[in-house]
């Protein structure tokens, strides 16, 4: 020590290094086992990282370098291997070999089936055509009494009639258009009715169908509840579950008829994936008609989520059976309406031709691309070369299409043409294959271009399929999916119940919503915007006047206006981030770090619980966490996450604002390290908003988890200045937000052919 | 029609459909070697009443003649019984059709409803299990006599409607069982599973062929990625191989493909529905089953016996009417063939482990929504049974006074070892089970 104490200092950051540091972080900042296990690397400011270095190393001895060597050292170590950059630079991240994850699986064989049928746009989600018979007999239409929208499935006649100018005693209402799924998963459907019902969904509907009698679609189509025979005088109630992709619609019809029963109703409510049992109603609703879907139901083991994002790289014996099974299933489905998806009927003389030309189109589309002759002796004829029946000629080619490893993994050999260019844009915009535009464009010459590129991503982002995946996206954003079970202590919080938070569920996807797909689509809104959108309900529970417009409808309303900031003070993200009983601002805090600033965070060297009941009961919440982390080790990072959990003290663990906390009053306010290597006074949530709606540290955080969500791979392996373009045509664009997605789809679909020819030079 | 020779199973699994999983081996097929002999009941269901005159034998016991009806029966003759005297005593809500055929095997009333016919009140479903679905209830229960299905229901031109006139099993009160009219959905059901890997095996070498041609232009990362996968492709190659596949005492029926599943595609229909339920038992699938032609009101035209007239229609005519008569003795013969030959098949094939063949350790019980077509009438349903799996005494004509059918069902359930005191409904059970051993 007297050495070192009598040495001149440094000059040098290096050789500082090598002298004090370099025993326990080795050469590179690798780390040593036993002395410093981590390797050092991270997303602090340089200025951040020098302070850092002068209060605490090295950690034997914090006094053995002053404030100048903190400043040399922190210099050479932050572009020596420490900053994000540096490591890009030492350690260029690679694109993974990637087949399709599980949700492009489901979404490109819907697509793949769809592309046969003329599409139809989606409709005004406001309700459904329902038409009002009055019978003859049981159940023959005999005239028709209204014909009008309904928007909510659930009606009690009682003893009277539906409408005016109809028989109480027998009539029939048939209510028919499309079901707008926003999520992917199993839905459940429950149908009750004392009368007579079928509920019909995803069925092929022809014109005429179901209209002279109330049965006559039953002819033709199965039912998915029929409750066709009223019995024994009670509430008939059937349950039904569906699995269904989110963002499309769904053909739906409910047949209803009441014959002498003593009296009318009947209800259909459904059941979203993580959701509460509600009356299926507008905004789910459309009169439009709509396309049957191919859904592919079957269980595929989890993706791959270790990133933070889901991709698709593992390769293994449970993916292959399920990929098997799912191919089983797609084959059945295709098998089901093969002449429909053909247009070869079964005893048309040229069937055996258009079977041939169906499946050498299928496999075309499956495969993103043209075949070539061996393709299609390989795909299609050798299928039918055994004397096969048809229909399992049929079979075994769609099982050999969608087992082959061009459909199940896109991107294969990164090819440089336009099909790799139109499947890469389709797989990134929507989790799908190319729709017929994108495969003109390859065809014609049209996809050369960044600009024709652009062209068509922008046009894909206005598509119900990336509006599905942007909400795929937003799912783990928000940590949506941490909501799941949300219970609250009944005691402190009377009234949060299922229902409750399914509403708020759904406020916080409507606000979204609203932000992304209104016309400015700013970022920034997200983070600032003053109000929430309540229901009545919600109203009640945060103690506002109603909204007034009942429990399906969500209005803006202006709550405790100077305190909120988008989606950081949204009640869904605060509760969900809170325990049982009390906040947790250090839940609150690591998701602002990770999730709003954009920020990296290191597990925690050691776990401790927090265990309420083993602190001072007089003390605050905030005097609890700020106990439990001061540690020189824990607050390595909770110097970053406590300032930001703390700011949201004054929303209690639902959401409520508060003013008290433990009989003390609430102090939000703290100062906070930016990584940018500013120190900013944080007083609550609008600063934590301001901060990150303009740091380029929170934009670019957010740049790259939107673009690891749509393309599934690392940003910078598309090219160190990858996320620097990214972010320029960003702030050039106004932070629009589907602009960026549409950036980023068009430079990868560019980008990945590129990188492949130079890694192969 | 092309929607009717579409494979309509394969819609009804619509989009909800979870394919059966291929992997597991299928659950024993053959039954070991039970201490007792199986029992096995088919209750074979023919719409609109009978021709009385044609179809009663004149005589009663053992010295009888078939008439035409019956006559296709003359084979199985010592293995037959007719039970001439035993009605439908239910009353209640719902028209003659409706509870000839949903009281017929639940023997209980329906319950109040919206389902109308004529100018009768309306009702809803039966009240009751029905008795196939009670005896395989009690099967079930028992190891030694559960099966992979217990029961299987098949239909022949059953519309496709759920109402009381086209039902007449019930797992339970409100509770109809839909048959399986479609053969390639049936066949689906009992063999899906080994023909799925059929298709699979065919499939996974040209699979792992694909892998290596796209593998042959690709760099060593992703080419490594694809031998991965081909190493998955050949696992399952060689687990489809030992599975074992050939368990099957009796390789399943090879159907006609492209069947139309229309009023004339009935006879077809029927011949492999009687083919698949044959096979299931001989492979010890299920020991109940039923096979219902048509409906309460069936309208079938038989146009291959030359009759143009819907079944129910001719139903209607007077006695006087003989064109009408003999169209309908020919239809009921018609029936009566298919009962013949459902009799013949099962005797074909010995009973695997056991003695004599199916039928002798089957009873085929055949039975009607009405006594006669005109009159409406629920008295004298024609019942007819063959075979010997529950031990009467066949081979005679059996005359009672118009007992409820309520008794003829606890005389299955007795022959079953399942002593039941009562079914159906309470008033018509006194006086317990039918002679008939």
């Amino acid at each position: 020590m007297l050495v070192a104490a009598t040495a001149e200092p440094a000059v040098d950051g290096a050789a500082i290094y090598s002298r004090h540091c370099l025993e326990c972080h080795g050469a590179s900042g690798e780390g040593v086992a036993g002395k410093a296990d981590d390797m050092l690397a991270g997303d602090r400011s340089l200025e951040s990282l020098a302070r850092y270095i002068d209060r605490n190393m090295p950690e034997d001895n914090p006094d053995a370098i002053g404030a100048e060597e903190s400043q040399r050292v922190a210099a050479y170590i932050y572009d020596a291997f420490y900053s994000p950059a540096a490591r890009a630079r030492l350690n260029p991240p690679e694109l993974a070999v990637v087949r399709l994850t599980n949700r492009q699986f489901r979404e490109s064989v819907a697509d793949l089936l769809g592309s046969f049928e003329s599409p139809l746009p989606p409709g005004p989600p406001t309700g459904l055509n329902a038409v009002y018979h009055e019978s003859d007999g049981m159940n023959k239409k005999a005239r028709q009494i209204a014909a009008r929208e309904d928007r909510r499935l659930e009606f009690d006649f009682g003893e009277g009639a539906p409408v005016l100018g109809c028989s109480p005693q027998q009539y029939s209402i048939a209510w028919q258009g499309s079901l707008l799924a926003p999520r992917t998963g199993w839905h459940e459907f429950r149908l009750t009715t004392p009368n007579g019902a079928r509920f019909y969904l995803n069925g092929d509907f022809r014109p005429g169908d179901g209209n002279r009698r109330d049965d006559s679609a039953a002819q033709r189509m199965p039912a998915l509840i029929d409750a066709w025979v009223a019995s024994g005088n009670t509430d008939r109630v059937e349950t039904v579950r569906v699995f269904l992709l989110g963002g499309r619609a769904y053909p739906i019809r409910l047949d209803y008829f009441k014959y002498m029963d003593r009296r009318g109703a009947v209800k259909l409510e459904w059941r979203q994936p993580d959701a509460a049992w509600e009356v299926l109603a507008a905004p789910y609703l459309s009169p439009a008609p709509a396309r049957h879907v191919t859904v592919v139901s079957t269980d595929f083991p989890a993706d791959d989520a270790s990133e933070g994002y889901e991709r698709g790289t593992a390769v293994n014996k449970a993916w292959h059976e399920a990929t098997t099974r799912a191919a089983l299933e797609a084959a059945n489905l295709i098998l089901a309406r093969l002449p429909r998806l053909s247009g070869a009927d079964d005893d048309a003389p040229d069937r055996l031709e258009n079977l041939r030309l169906f499946l050498a189109t299928l496999a075309e589309r499956a495969f993103r691309r043209p075949l070539s002759e061996d393709d299609r002796r390989f795909f299609v004829e050798r299928c039918f070369a055994d004397g096969l029946a048809p229909d399992l000629a049929v079979k075994r080619s769609v099982l050999l299409i969608l087992k082959s490893p061009r459909f199940l993994y896109p991107d294969l050999g990164r090819a440089d043409d336009a099909w790799a260019v139109a499947g890469r844009l389709a797989l990134d915009a929507w989790d799908s294959l190319p729709d017929a535009a994108l495969r003109d464009a390859a065809a014609s010459g049209q996809l050369q271009t960044p600009d024709q590129v652009r062209t068509q991503a922008r046009r894909l982002m206005d598509d119900p399929r990336a509006k599905a995946k942007l909400g795929e996206f937003f799912r783990v954003w928000l940590a949506l999916d941490k909501g799941r079970d949300l219970r609250k202590d009944g005691e402190a919080y009377p009234g949060f119940d299922e229902t409750l938070v399914a509403d708020m569920r759904r406020s916080l996807e409507l606000f979204v919503d609203q932000v992304v797909w209104n016309e400015k689509a700013d970022y920034r809104d997200l983070l600032q915007a003053d109000y929430l959108l309540l229901n009545d309900r919600l109203a009640a529970f945060y103690g506002v006047p109603a909204p007034g417009a009942g429990s399906d409808e969500f209005v803006p309303v202006r709550l405790n206006a100077d305190q909120r900031a988008g989606v950081i003070t949204h009640p869904f993200v605060l509760a969900s981030h809170s325990y049982f009983k009390e906040t947790s601002p250090i839940h609150r805090g690591v998701y602002l770090t990770r999730q709003i600033l954009g920020r990296a965070l290191k597990p925690p060297p050691q776990a401790i619980l927090f265990e309420d009941e083993h602190f001072d009961p007089t003390l605050t919440t905030r005097e609890k966490v700020a106990a439990i982390t001061s540690k020189e080790t824990c607050m390595a990072c909770h110097v970053t996450i406590n300032p930001l959990g703390f700011s949201l003290e004054h929303f209690d663990a639902v959401g409520r604002f508060r003013t008290i906390d433990n009989h003390k009053p609430v102090d939000p306010a703290s100062s906070f390290d930016t990584a940018e290597g500013e120190t900013i006074p944080l007083r609550g949530p609008r600063d934590v908003a301001a901060h990150a709606a303009t740091a380029a540290s929170a934009r670019r955080g957010f740049i790259r988890q939107l673009f690891h969500s749509f393309v599934k791979q690392p940003a910078a392996a598309y090219g160190p200045d990858t996320l620097d373009q990214l972010d320029a045509s960003f702030l050039a664009s106004g932070h629009h937000i589907r602009q960026l997605a549409a950036e980023i789809t068009a430079l990868v679909a560019v980008r990945a052919g590129q990188s492949a020819k130079q890694a192969s030079r | 029609m092309h929607t009717t020779t579409r494979r309509q199973f394969l819609q009804r699994l619509g989009l909800s459909a979870a394919v059966l999983p291929f992997l597991p081996s299928l659950p024993s097929l053959a039954q070991g070697s039970a201490p007792t002999r199986p029992q096995r009941l088919i209750f074979m269901f023919t719409p609109n009443g009978t021709i009385p005159p044609e179809f009663w034998p004149d005589q009663a016991g053992a010295d009888f003649q078939f008439k035409r009806i019956l006559a296709p029966l003359e084979p199985f003759k010592n293995r037959t019984l007719t039970l001439k005297g035993v009605s439908n005593k239910i009353r209640g809500d719902g028209d003659g059709h409706m509870r000839g055929i949903s009281c017929l095997l639940t023997a209980h009333e329906l319950f109040p409803g919206n389902i109308q016919g004529g100018s009768d009140k309306p009702a809803g479903w039966a009240k009751n299990i029905s008795i196939d679905q009670e005896i395989k209830n009690f099967l079930q229960s028992n190891p030694a006599t559960a099966t992979r299905f217990g029961s299987l229901e098949l239909g022949v031109g059953v519309p496709n409607r759920a109402d009381p006139w086209t039902r007449k099993v019930y797992g339970g009160p409100n509770q109809p069982l839909a048959p399986l009219s479609d053969p390639y959905a049936v066949f689906e059901k009992l063999y899906g599973q080994m023909k799925d890997r059929e298709h699979l095996g065919s499939v996974l070498d040209e699979v792992r062929d694909d892998l290596r041609l796209v593998g042959a232009h690709l760099g060593a990362e992703e080419r490594a990625l694809l031998d991965q996968h081909a190493q998955f492709v050949r696992e399952m190659e060689s687990d489809l191989k030992s599975a074992d596949t050939t368990r099957l005492l009796f390789p399943p029926p090879a159907l006609e493909p492209g069947v139309a599943l229309d009023n004339d595609g009935i006879p077809k229909i029927s011949t492999m529905q009687t083919d698949l339920l044959v096979n299931a038992f001989a492979n010890g699938f299920a020991r109940v089953a039923s096979l219902q032609f048509t409906n309460s009101v069936g309208q079938a035209r038989m146009r291959w016996l030359g009759v143009d007239e819907g079944h129910h229609g001719l139903s209607h005519e007077p006695d006087d009417n003989l064109k009408a008569q003999e169209d309908l003795v020919k239809i009921n013969t018609w029936f009566c063939e298919q009962l013949a030959d459902l009799a013949r098949k099962l005797d074909a094939i010995p009973e695997p482990g056991g003695e004599g063949t199916l039928l002798d350790n089957t009873t085929i019980v055949w039975c009607n929504e009405l006594g006669k077509g005109n009159s409406h009438t629920l008295d004298n349903i024609p019942f007819c049974l063959v075979g010997g799996g529950l031990g009467f005494k066949t081979g005679q004509a059996l005359q009672f006074d118009n007992v409820p059918h309520n008794r003829l069902w606890l005389s299955i359930a007795h022959a079953f070892g399942h002593p039941l005191p009562t079914f159906g409904h309470p008033d018509h059970s006194a006086s317990g089970p039918l002679a008939l051993a």
